[in-house]
């Protein structure tokens, strides 16, 4: 059995799951639709600023709204992953021919899906209040696959290290918060050209999530934009050789 | 009348049929090699500087039931570990069916079966998905770990609960899954760390009636860690008493138990080999 083959089991295990736990697909969802809709409605006004991208906030707010969908969202991973740990699990799989990588990508995968799922409904939700995707659908999961990946390398990284770290479901549970500074310290909320503070928009233009997020926006309301585009792979590219190592060497020091 | 009688008798018990299986279709025991299991000087000093295992050297013959005794802390777990490949050594070496625990962990995984001392079990899951799953992992297609779920799920007395999801079943049911799911690709060699630890002694009995039946038909080499000394004496032909990282005695549990006195039992035993009690281990622990 290869390894993508024991990968793609353990990824159906994960979405086996979900549809058992329908708390966890309730409440990873739900804060995202309230904040989605009370922010687009508070600052509906934002958009009658000069030089504002868009004349419909809920089109601006959309692609932030995938990235508060995925990137909080993968923590739940990390969150499994550490319940595995507590419950034995994690080993039980590691008495199998089965490789550390197969476990922790097969149960980031099918976290991956529920993610991409629960981003298009956001979308949907977006195109319901009158939102339009400028690029359509292929440009709509464009959008939710740098959201995702995002995700991946930043929260799925960090959860997977303390899963790992700590074993401890609640520790994972409880930095899950943090991930929304992340998002918070972009131009999530307005452009950065209506932002007053040199030193927030310094912090906002060296965070790697502006680099994704930028794109996403430019997807949903112009056009595709491949310079911005690669730049954001990049930034997740980036991201992923300092996660990928870390986690490996944060197992093989706490497992040899 | 229907003809349901006598087609009933003639299918196959379930564990016959698992025998019939594993007599064609087991993975080889692995290269040739008298004992299934040997440990050389096997040491294990954690990051933190705690030396759990201290140079043990054992052997296990093939389809021997092997017991590993002593209190908590004394090495048991850590040394089950090594050889179902979970824990690196830090020297020494150990081969299990014939292949060397560090080189050449896949080799060794693909031949053993592992049940934990927490039933490492997906509580999502059922009992079924959870057997299947680890099946597929060892390489059977989909319609064989379906088949042999089955029938191992009927061997442990669970067809009933084999829908159901295993967060609602007992402790001593969740071990039973995960005993059945560690016997999935049939292994050769079967670990098992504290199998009844925190059980009911009517589970205790269960799963020993089991591990038996399978160990006598299957003819799987049985290597068990326990505190329980009740347990050693009744399933193991021959055991090793642990303390603090060493092997302090070795041999059949009748003949150490004569060693010691007439009418010795193995705390007897463990008490003239370390000069405590269990108890005081247990305390000082």
């Amino acid at each position: 059995m290869t390894a993508a083959t024991q990968t793609l089991l353990l990824a159906q295990r994960a979405l086996v799951q979900f549809p058992r736990n329908p708390i966890l697909l309730g409440f990873s969802l739900m804060p995202v639709l309230i904040m989605y809709l009370v922010f687009g409605g508070l600052f509906e006004g934002v958009t009658q600023l000069p030089g504002f991208p868009t004349d419909n906030y809920f089109e601006y707010l959309a692609p932030t709204a995938v990235l508060l969908a995925t990137v909080p969202g993968i923590g739940n991973a990390g969150v499994a992953l550490a319940a595995d740990f507590q419950n034995g699990y994690f080993h039980k799989l590691l008495t199998t021919p089965t490789s550390v990588g197969a476990v922790m990508l097969g149960r980031l995968i099918g976290d991956c899906v529920r993610l991409a799922v629960q981003a298009a409904l956001v979308l949907l939700l977006a195109i319901a209040l009158g939102a339009h995707v400028a690029t359509g659908v292929p440009g709509a999961l464009l959008m939710i696959a740098m959201g995702t990946l995002l995700g991946i390398v930043t929260f799925g990284a960090i959860s997977a290290n303390l899963a790992i770290r700590t074993r401890d479901a609640a520790a994972v549970q409880a930095i899950q918060p943090m991930a929304f500074m992340l998002i918070f310290l972009t131009s999530a909320y307005q452009s950065t050209d209506h932002i007053d503070s040199a030193v927030l928009r310094t912090i906002i233009e060296l965070n790697p999530a502006e680099h994704v997020l930028r794109p996403m926006r430019e997807l949903m309301l112009s056009g595709y934009d491949w310079g911005e585009i690669g730049t954001g792979f990049l930034a997740i590219a980036a991201l992923g050789m300092l996660a990928l190592p870390l986690t490996a060497r944060n197992y093989r020091r706490a497992y040899s | 009348m229907t003809n349901s009688t006598p087609a009933a008798s003639a299918a196959p018990r379930p564990l016959d049929e698992l025998v019939r299986i594993a007599r064609t279709e087991r993975i080889a025991t692995g290269r040739r090699a008298a004992d299934a299991i040997v440990l050389e000087n096997l040491t294990k000093t954690y990051q933190d500087g705690t030396e759990a295992v201290r140079g043990i050297s054992l052997r296990v013959a093939s389809g021997e039931a092997f017991g590993i005794l002593g209190p908590n802390g004394a090495g048991k777990s850590t040394t089950i570990g090594m050889l179902g490949t979970l824990v690196k050594p830090t020297a020494g070496r150990a081969r299990v069916a014939g292949f060397d625990v560090a080189a050449e962990p896949a080799a060794v995984r693909r031949r053993i079966g592992f049940a934990m001392q927490q039933a490492g079990v997906d509580d999502f899951a059922t009992p079924k998905e959870l057997m299947v799953l680890q099946g597929r992992l060892h390489g059977l297609p989909k319609h064989e770990a379906n088949l042999r779920a089955g029938l191992l799920l009927q061997v442990i007395g669970l067809e009933e609960e084999a829908g159901r999801r295993l967060a609602t079943l007992s402790g001593g049911t969740k071990r039973r899954v995960d005993l059945a799911a560690s016997l999935m690709h049939l292994p050769p060699i079967l670990f098992l760390d504290e199998p009844t630890e925190g059980l009911d002694p009517r589970s205790r009995s269960g799963i020993w009636d089991t591990l038996d039946q399978l160990r006598r038909q299957l003819g799987v080499t049985l290597v068990l860690s326990t505190h329980y000394m009740e347990e050693g004496d009744r399933l193991c032909r021959r055991i090793a008493i642990i303390d603090r990282g060493n092997v302090v005695a070795e041999g059949a549990p009748a003949e150490l138990k004569a060693s010691v006195g007439r009418d010795a039992s193995l705390e007897d035993v463990y008490l003239h080999y370390t000069g405590r009690t269990f108890d005081d281990t247990r305390r000082a622990a």
